[in-house]
């Protein structure tokens, strides 16, 4: 393991506590605060990947994320960004994308074959003879790629979501963003600040420069950081990265979570009144030739490795820059021990005097107007050589480490992706915002600043400028920020250069997909002019890196290359995820719940087996035997016991309820009795059922009625839309949770409920299709009906889901004596269709209208009044011989029962099957399909087939409905 | 969702708590002398403005009522300012 500084007032590591972790199978040690990056190069590691197509060499590059070449697989997780991953004890760290380990690749004579796979030649080279593809796609998928994850993983952790009020949103905790945050705060109003490191401070943050009276600028960035800390109106998140901006000013973006928090990663949402981007600059990469060569890094790589973890990134360095920021890096690493051979300056001028002088007093060779051409080496870098800008003179030098930077460029995704605009700044070389979205701010380098105070005092102006926003500021105090802004050292002339003096074969614009200086002159001779398009032909960009690296030099070099007189240098675009975003994060917390029932705590003790059905989980079947044949010969010969609780049930009353009613149920809602039970539908506007269940009159306008069980989310509402210009007086309460359903079936059903009852319940008293209310118990309510769901005597007991429990086992307790059992919904379901009733979804789909399941009779015409919903359209439909029609069969031969869903065919396709099932009540298969008017005849012969059945078709023939007991005796006894 | 749509009973809210229920096309046509297309224009044609439309919203994770607001289809923002371009033909047709 590498010495570390433990001295400098930067660090953010702590030596003196070690952690261990697994790398390719052997224990090592980092240190508390290290990622899982800093601690493999602390241990010597220097090639942490292999790269994507050509599979070279990669390693610690920006420290930041901005390329994949430290994606890793940590503890089963593929393609994990090492560098902004906190390491944590016992991590189990592998590499990815090699065939034998990244130090030793077998694949790597991949890199020798470039010549075979120009720009483009997915689309170019493997589409003749067509058959190639599927087998070259195979091997090249092999091949490349990053990690790789099995179909049926599953992630790992824990993961949340959070949804923010905010007055000002600061995206950025840098200088700039602090000082934002501060001067919104200030002002009164509530201030979100988001930063995507795990502290704040920014580039001020490990820099030891003078910030202003022998201050430095890490001290500085302590005291804002102790400030925005103490300030009670603003809420830092660090580690979070903002990933989107959208209009109206809502901000997404992910936090990762410390070791004491309740989640991995989480979601956050936060809607600003006004927005502040500050999220900075990264690095313009430098291009030459191995340019990724591992050895060769950014200068903030190089300077944070060393001030923010304790490491000496090299020995040897050759520094190829074109900023003060690298002089300044050289002047730091050189006082910490780094023997600097030379520092090659794109530059010829404009240098920061001051640091031009300490160069020269520290006898640094400083080259200008030299940049690196070449770094040798074949894994890691061992010698780079250097040209003048023009390519005349070259010089080598041998060296460990490459500090290579083309200059700066500006963050400006959060601007652009909320459809703000760009321009080209010919001063700086840069991108910058040009139109600024609807309150939002730009502040800090963002705009080419570079002056620590001129950064400090746009931040300022940003945060009254969201203050102005939120109405909280006065324009005199936003002129005296600009104008304090205006008198300090504006945006510095910047480097233009992309590429060094090379052919460009190995010359990497952009790391994540293996793209070269090369492909991208290959893609211009073919004709591509756009970076944008020159970007999706040569996969520049498209990496999870999201452009960081390619995305200011590819515009840059199309607008050179091209030499056309008067190109306008367009940027390519961003889009959201600006930072790679797990799935996890965005799926949150809530996918795996639903909904139980009062009667589930029961059902489970007495062996239910569960099924989620829509947003319930339900007793399926009560047994393992999935055709339920003892559940349903105790139906029709004893008595059972289903939960109903999922119906929808609701109340309606009010002095407009009947209108209502009228409106959206198919019948004359107008003919219900009290103390009668009447069953109806809902149809949409085409005429199509959505909906079946049974109204029952309480009072003058004033209803009880049920819908289905997948229909309760919807009703209020569809009964509302549906009423919406009508301004009727009506109050809907959804009653589905508050009572609970038992439905008490079977011969002895009036037995039972006898023994718990004191009223009169024989069938004189309370007959088929009646409504009653009375106490079990004397103690609870209870509003029963008889209806004939599943074809016998049943009450469908509605009781107050507090007491449902107690009634189970009254109920459970009084059946005994005639072996009272539970039963499940699949039972329900083979019951009921031999009984020809329907279940909407099943025996309907999205088309099937109230008219093909037979259920005209339901449907009165003449109260064209109530504009009912779906009549204009039933009429419509009445003589349309186009329509499929619901048909019951048995099969042929006495052969099983088709499975759900198999079709109903001759030469084409001409219906389905609804639901179909053995029946051992009548001793044969039966079922209900939806089949073309023309084969709904009673005798059609249907041929079915199945999924996969070949020529092996299953016979049926259409037979009248209901199969079971068809004079309904059964339910009226 | 960045639309935030201000409820008459709930006031500004998330758009995630609204369902959307379609463009303003005015109340049920009588069914007397109906032809079916002119049904069917009614139920299912719509004119998808590039602009300002007043359409239906329900509070679905709120107080459940149905109101209609004006949006700007090229901005998703709610308007405050009440013209709809999908509805200017129809106080054509009034006046």
């Amino acid at each position: 393991m590498m010495n570390r500084f433990n001295h400098l007032p930067t660090l953010k590591v702590d030596t003196t506590q070690k952690i261990a972790f697994i790398y390719k199978g052997k224990k090592h040690y980092g240190v508390k605060g290290d990622t899982v990056a800093t601690a493999l190069y602390a241990n010597g590691i220097r090639i942490f990947a292999r790269s994507l197509k050509y599979h070279r060499p990669r390693g610690l590059y920006s420290l930041d994320g901005e390329c994949s070449n430290t994606c890793m697989e940590v503890d089963g997780i593929p393609n994990v960004r090492c560098e902004n991953t906190l390491l944590e004890d016992g991590m189990v760290i592998k590499e990815q994308n090699v065939k034998g380990s990244a130090e030793n690749d077998y694949m790597s004579f991949l890199d020798k074959l470039d010549w075979l796979m120009p720009a483009g030649f997915y689309y170019n080279v493997m589409h003749k003879p067509a058959k190639i593809w599927p087998i070259a796609m195979k091997q090249i998928r092999k091949a490349a790629g990053l990690g790789k994850i099995s179909p049926d993983y599953e992630m790992p952790g824990k993961f949340d979501e959070v949804f923010l009020n905010t007055d000002v949103c600061v995206i950025g905790g840098g200088p700039a963003g602090m000082m934002a945050a501060l001067s919104s705060a200030q002002k009164g109003l509530r201030v979100i600040l988001m930063e995507s490191r795990p502290w704040l401070g920014g580039f001020f943050e490990y820099r030891s420069g003078q910030y202003k009276d022998r201050q430095a600028l890490h001290e500085r960035a302590l005291f804002l950081a102790n400030e925005v800390a103490a300030h009670e109106n603003i809420r830092s998140f660090t580690s979070t990265s903002a990933v989107g901006t959208y209009n109206n000013n809502l901000v997404t973006g992910f936090q990762i979570g410390k070791k004491e928090d309740v989640f991995d990663q989480r979601y956050i949402e936060i809607r600003a009144k006004s927005v502040v981007a500050a999220a900075g600059c990264i690095e313009r990469p430098l291009i030459f030739d191995n340019n990724e060569r591992p050895g060769v890094m950014q200068i903030a790589c190089a300077l944070r490795l060393a001030k923010t973890y304790g490491l000496l990134p090299g020995k040897k360095a050759v520094f190829s820059i074109g900023h003060d920021l690298g002089l300044e890096a050289a002047l730091e690493l050189h006082d910490l021990g780094l023997a600097i051979s030379c520092v090659a300056d794109i530059r010829e001028d404009g240098h920061d005097p001051e640091l031009l002088k300490k160069i020269e007093d520290k006898k640094i060779p400083l080259l200008k107007g030299w940049v690196a051409t070449k770094a040798h080496g074949s894994k890691l870098v061992n010698k780079i050589s250097l040209a003048s800008v023009d390519g005349l003179v070259s010089k080598s030098f041998d060296c460990d480490l490459v500090v290579a930077s083309a200059g700066i460029t500006p963050v400006t995704g959060h601007i652009t992706v909320a459809q703000g605009t760009l321009k080209y700044d010919n001063h700086t070389g840069c991108f910058l915002p040009d139109q600024m979205p609807e309150k939002m701010h730009a502040a800090g380098r963002v705009l080419g600043l570079n002056d620590p105070l001129s950064v400090e005092a746009s931040g300022t102006l940003a945060g009254l400028q969201a203050a102005f926003d939120c109405e909280n500021c006065s324009i005199q105090e936003i002129g005296e920020a600009r104008k304090a802004l205006e008198n300090l050292p504006g945006p510095v002339r910047g480097t233009k250069l992309v590429t060094a003096p090379v052919k460009g074969r190995k010359s990497f614009i952009c790391f994540d997909e293996d793209a070269t200086i090369k492909n991208i002159k290959q893609a211009i001779e073919k004709g591509f002019d756009v970076p944008e398009l020159i970007k999706r032909f040569t996969a520049t960009g498209l990496g999870p890196g999201q452009g960081g690296i390619p995305g200011h030099n590819l515009p840059l070099y199309v607008a050179k290359y091209q030499t056309l007189p008067d190109v306008s240098i367009r940027p390519t675009n961003v889009r959201p995820p600006l930072v790679p975003t797990l799935i996890s994060t965005y799926a949150g917390v809530n996918h795996k719940m639903f909904k139980i029932t009062p009667m589930d705590e029961m059902q489970r003790k007495d062996g239910g087996i569960f099924r989620n059905l829509g947003v319930w989980q339900r007793a399926r079947y009560f047994s393992n035997d999935l055709t339920c044949k003892k559940e349903i010969e105790n139906v029709r010969s004893n008595v059972g016991m289903l939960d109903g609780s999922t119906l929808g049930k609701f109340r309606i009353h009010g002095s407009d309820a009947l209108k209502a009613l009228q409106r959206v149920f198919v019948s004359d809602m107008s003919k219900v009795k009290q103390g009668r039970v009447k069953y109806s539908a809902m149809c949409n506007d085409d005429g199509c059922v959505i909906d079946d269940g049974v109204v029952v009159k309480q009072g003058e306008n004033d209803y009880y009625f049920t819908t289905s069980s997948g229909r309760a989310g919807q009703t209020v509402e569809w009964i509302r839309y549906h009423t919406r210009y009508d301004g009727w007086t009506f109050a809907l309460v959804n009653l589905t949770d508050s009572l609970g359903v038992i439905n008490l079936s079977g011969p002895n059903a009036r037995k039972v409920l006898e023994k718990v009852v004191d009223i009169d319940i024989s069938n004189e008293a309370f007959g088929y299709s009646e409504y009653k209310e009375f106490k079990i118990q004397d103690t609870v309510q209870t509003r029963a009906m008889r209806l004939g769901f599943v074809g016998e005597l049943s009450y469908e007991l509605h009781v107050p889901s507090s007491y449902v429990k107690a009634v189970w086992l009254m109920l459970n307790e009084a059946g005994k004596e005639f072996n009272i059992k539970n039963f499940g919904v699949e039972a329900q379901n083979v019951l009921r269709m031999e009984k020809c009733h329907i279940i909407l979804g099943q025996e309907s789909e999205q088309r099937t209208n109230l008219l093909d399941l037979g259920l005209g009779f339901l449907w009165d015409r003449n109260k064209t009044e109530a504009k009912t919903v779906g009549a204009v359209a039933l009429r419509q439909a009445e003589n349309d011989q186009t329509r499929l029609k619901l048909v019951g069969f048995k099969t042929e031969n006495n052969t099983r029962a088709p499975r759900d869903g198999a079709l109903v065919v001759d030469e084409k396709v001409r219906g389905y099957i609804c639901t179909a099932r053995d029946s051992f009540s009548l001793n044969e298969a039966v079922g209900m399909a939806l089949v073309e008017g023309e084969l709904s005849k009673i005798g059609t012969r249907l041929e079915i087939y199945e999924d996969e059945c070949g020529d092996d078709r299953i016979y049926g023939k259409v037979v009248k409905m209901p199969f079971y007991d068809p004079e309904g005796t059964r339910m009226k006894m | 969702m960045a639309l935030t749509i201000t409820c008459p009973i709930c006031g500004k809210r998330n758009g995630y708590e609204f369902k959307f229920g379609g463009e303003e096309k005015g109340p049920r046509p009588e069914e007397k002398d109906l032809t079916p297309e002119a049904w069917c224009d009614y139920v299912h044609m719509n004119k998808c403005v590039a602009g300002v439309q007043q359409e239906w919203w329900f509070h679905k994770d709120g107080c459940g009522s149905w109101f209609p607001i004006y949006r700007d289809t090229t901005t998703n923002l709610e308007q405050e300012d009440q013209k709809a371009t999908n509805q200017e033909g129809k106080n054509d047709e009034q006046v």
